[in-house]
């Protein structure tokens, strides 16, 4: 569990003989963590810095001013009108891959193929969306089902070799991407599976989706939030919830942390582990439909247009380190440097010395948990020896 | 007498005679290594509070105390492996600061370690030389451990590949590897927790044959009070990280040996069954208790179970048992039988290949993750860190993670009912820990075991199986859990205890089975039980 929940609820126990009072104990506790805080907040500012003072040099060399840059970068993702509502939009598809991973990885799971799950999600979607007929609420609400569904049973895939033949799912999932793409592009090419209709289409586009069947938006002060942003905090709410106080999280988490131990106690690998690695397909096919119906370019689904997504989505999971309600703000700060960077390249600045900006930003943000990491490890290994 | 390092190649001889042998050498005695004032503290803990210790060529020294006494940390500053925060070490008279185990190598002290470290799937000759940085001469290399397992009578095969080994026949790898250093000073850290009688009979003959052919300095590592009676020359007792005693091995007796390890005279059965004094192994078995059980209803049963790993090798073979209710029942072997095997599949960690397991009369599938601790079966695993528990959980909700239905409602878990719940349990079984809230992982090793048993008896099982349950633990905690193990049976529930400590079985259980390569291969009540044919069969003679 994180600490956050066992310190919140101050336990009045009554303390065993010869322990030491347990009222002394949560204050030092406390402390500590704030001592704990400081330095990690600074390997975060360093490491930012570095990056930041890297990428200065970077666009200095090659003939750019650096402090336009970072000042697009800023104006591209929060201060230009409008700007964050299309942040906000695009942190919601990424915050819905990294909650799945979150669920999956807490079963000791690594799915990470979920850039195709989120095309085939998008893909799925965009099959439903472009031929139901009916009500636009009707018809948005199947469609999303549809890319949930899709997204769901390509990580199945992988979770039934795994259980059935041993194949580990961080090959398998990786490699269904791959397939994935495959696929989708030939389904581009037909017109009874995704090719668009109408016959002047020159290159292999998907169909355009009709507004009514595209997801609704609401104004704040002038940004348009796509209600896919909304549909992504209550998921993560839901999954946060469900780890700490149910008991499928509770048989969850302890099948991650000691699989014979959840063995024993009746937790069946195959039945809780491979439903997470579905419910982690799923939510990035959920993640894909918002996409796609939350105002894509075109509106319509095309080659690739999952556009790294899934691979930023499990990024954002990686920086949360499997806690959910972290994954919210770090989805955020990645559709920051989203946003930022697609304008950065619209100022004139070389499109590829805005990707390695970008590239050195995440690298930045996943220093600090690394770091992290390593010096658990070794306090570990102290204990252990 | 000769040079060591040319090594006469005469095999030992026998056992009786070298004693006088190493007195007669009492006059030009020198001290190989000499401990003064070792302390040790982690944390608020003192490992070793100013402890001297001397070893002297041509003698076998024991190193005599119970899990915890700081004998393991004093051993690990010899061979470099642990830093003394006070004290010095002075090796043949000259003082030394040994900062890692190669500059305890340069010195000539080595270690025979009671974890084995060999390469499995590797050749004997190739885990003798691994680590050393020379050009690899396959011959030369046979060659040598040929010479070291002729010398010394330990009739290893050097082209044998080590997973085929038996656990004694590893050791002896391991001696070789130790011995083809030409060491000095050898320390051996309990060197028979995995040997059977009979091989630990031949693990003392080499030892005599190192002390008094080669004239080495040796340290016998140990909790059990007869090999250090029977193979020692001169014995330092500690407790709690002091020496509270030093004398002549010969002027000891095993009770005043005991007394001064546990600090108390012993009067409890199981202590000193876990001490290793059997004598009292005669009068256990008058239980009238053990007769009734004859009566009672089998609750649990193996019938034929047969086990094989990936490889097809077979773990279990055919395997029947059957434990009454209200029954003790000791499964006696030498550790890497199928006692592993076994207690897997009674956890349903892994599922019989044939067979079948009943629990009170009715079959239970073994394929099914948590079938058998739903049909009543409780486990107290060997390693509670495998199977056991979580370490990174809380106490709490280790406690109940075996069965949530008590504490959740329509799937939402009940933190009030988890607290209550813990709260009553770790009064109940004295487990020592800040909270319910406090992390698995800081609590002690004893205390972890509380847990793991409190949960485990809470539940109601019909059977209990505990396997190795006071592996590791220090005496005050071995007296708790034999007398949990003890009121559980009274209670009614069927126990298998399954453990490599013959003594503890004799002591605990009413009747004794003898597992020997996946087979149940002898079978007797405690009262028929004598020490000596178990050990035949444990070793696996024909009974």
């Amino acid at each position: 569990m994180t600490a956050t929940t066992s310190s919140g609820a101050a336990p009045a126990v009554v303390p065993p003989e010869g322990s030491p009072p347990s009222a002394a104990a949560p204050t030092p506790r406390r402390t500590s963590r704030w001592r704990r805080a400081v330095p990690i907040a600074i390997t975060y500012i360093v490491s930012v810095a570095v990056a930041l003072a890297l990428c200065a040099l970077l666009v200095s060399i090659t003939g750019g001013s650096a402090s336009e840059v970072f000042s697009a970068l800023i104006d591209g993702s929060l201060r230009s009108p409008g700007a964050w509502g299309l942040t906000v939009n695009t942190a919601a598809p990424l915050l819905c891959v990294a909650i799945g991973t979150i669920w999956a990885g807490k079963a000791g799971l690594s799915n990470i193929g979920q850039e195709g799950q989120v095309l085939l999600g998008a893909a799925g979607t965009a099959y439903l969306a472009t031929r139901l007929e009916g009500p636009g609420f009707f018809v948005i609400v199947v469609s999303l089902a549809g890319g949930v569904v899709v997204g769901g049973l390509w990580a199945l895939l992988a979770a039934v070799m795994k259980y059935t033949r041993n194949v580990p799912e961080v090959i398998s999932t990786l490699l269904l991407y791959f397939i994935a793409i495959q696929m989708t592009d030939y389904a581009l090419t037909k017109r009874w599976l995704l090719a668009s209709l109408s016959t002047d289409s020159r290159v292999n586009n998907g169909q355009p989706i009709k507004s009514d069947a595209r997801l609704p938006t609401f104004e704040i002060f002038g940004n348009s939030i796509s209600v896919g942003a909304v549909i992504a905090v209550v998921l993560t709410a839901l999954i946060a919830f469900a780890l700490a106080r149910t008991t499928t999280g509770f048989r969850l988490r302890m099948l991650g942390l000691n699989p014979r131990t959840a063995r024993r106690a009746g937790v069946s690998a195959a039945l809780v582990g491979g439903t997470a690695l579905a419910v982690s397909g799923a939510t990035a096919g959920l993640a894909g439909a918002i996409w796609l119906t939350g105002g894509v370019p075109g509106d319509r689904f095309t080659s690739n247009m999952s556009s790294n997504i899934g691979w930023q989505g499990l990024l954002v999971a990686l920086l949360a380190r499997q806690r959910a309600l972290l994954a919210i703000p770090m989805a955020f700060v990645f559709a920051v440097l989203r946003t930022g960077s697609q304008f950065l390249s619209a100022t004139g600045v070389d499109r590829r010395i805005a990707d390695v900006v970008q590239a050195m930003l995440v690298l930045a943000l996943l220093v600090p948990p690394a770091i992290q990491e390593i010096q658990r490890r070794r306090a570990k290994g102290e204990v252990v020896a | 007498m000769s040079d060591p390092l040319t090594g006469s190649g005469a095999a030992p001889v026998d056992g009786a005679a070298p004693r006088l042998v190493v007195g007669s050498l009492g006059s030009h005695r020198v001290a190989a290594v000499h401990l003064d004032g070792i302390t040790k503290r982690y944390g608020r803990v003192v490992a070793c509070d100013g402890v001297d210790l001397t070893l002297e060529r041509g003698r076998v020294h024991g190193v005599l105390g119970e899990n915890g006494a700081g004998k393991s940390t004093l051993m690990k500053i010899l061979i470099g492996l642990v830093q003394p925060d006070a004290g010095s070490i002075a090796v043949h008279g000259a003082p030394k600061v040994i900062a890692d185990p190669l500059a305890a190598a340069d010195l000539g002290i080595a270690m025979v370690h009671q974890h084995y470290s060999l390469v499995e799937p590797l050749t004997v000759w190739e885990n003798v030389i691994l680590g050393e940085r020379v050009r690899l001469d396959r011959a030369q290399a046979c060659e040598r451990v040929a010479a070291i397992s002729a010398r010394y009578g330990l009739g290893v095969d050097p082209l044998a590949t080590v997973s085929r080994l038996t656990a004694g026949q590893r050791q002896r790898v391991e001696i070789i590897k130790c011995l083809r250093r030409e060491p000095e000073i050898i320390v051996f850290d309990e060197p028979t927790s995995v040997l059977t009688p009979a091989e630990s009979e031949q693990l003392f003959s080499v030892l005599r044959a190192v002390v008094v052919e080669e004239h080495r300095a040796v340290a016998l590592v140990s909790h059990k009070l007869d090999e250090i009676i029977h193979a020692t020359d001169e014995v330092t007792i500690m407790r709690g990280g002091r020496v509270v005693d030093r004398l002549a091995t010969s002027a000891a007796t095993a009770s005043s040996l005991a007394q001064s390890m546990v600090g108390r005279p012993v009067s409890l059965r199981s202590e000193a069954a876990a001490l290793g004094l059997i004598e009292t192994v005669a009068e256990v078995a008058s239980d009238e208790h053990a007769e009734a059980a004859v009566e009672a209803p089998v609750v649990l049963e193996v019938r034929g179970a047969t086990v094989r790993d990936r490889d097809g090798r077979v773990l279990l073979d055919d395997l029947s048992i059957a434990v009454r209710r209200g029954e003790i029942v000791g499964l006696a072997g030498v550790e890497g039988n199928g006692q592993r095997a076994l207690a897997d599949v009674l956890s349903s960690l892994i599922p019989l290949d044939d067979g079948e397991v009943l629990v009170a009369g009715a079959r239970v599938v073994t394929d099914r993750p948590g079938a058998l601790g739903a049909a009543g079966v409780g486990v107290i695993p060997e390693d509670r860190h495998d199977s056991g528990c979580v370490l990174d959980l809380t106490v709490a909700e280790n406690l109940v993670l075996a069965d949530l239905r008590p504490v959740s409602k329509v799937g939402l878990l009940d933190r009030k009912a988890m607290e209550a719940r813990a709260t009553e349990l770790m009064r109940a079984f004295e487990i020592q820990a800040a909270s319910p809230h406090a992390m698995m992982r800081s609590l002690s090793g004893g205390n972890q075991q509380r847990v793991v048993l409190a949960r485990e008896l809470s539940a109601n099982p019909r059977v209990l199986i505990a396997a190795q349950p006071t592996h590791g633990l220090d005496v005050g905690a071995i007296e708790y859990m034999t007398a949990r193990l003890r009121a559980a049976a009274a209670d009614g529930v069927a126990v298998l205890l399954i453990s490599t400590e013959l003594e503890e079985v004799l002591t605990l259980a009413d009747r004794v089975c003898v597992i020997h390569r996946g087979r149940i291969v002898g079978e007797m009540s405690a009262q028929d039980a004598d020490v000596e044919r178990l050990g035949l069969l444990m070793g696996g003679a024909a009974a």
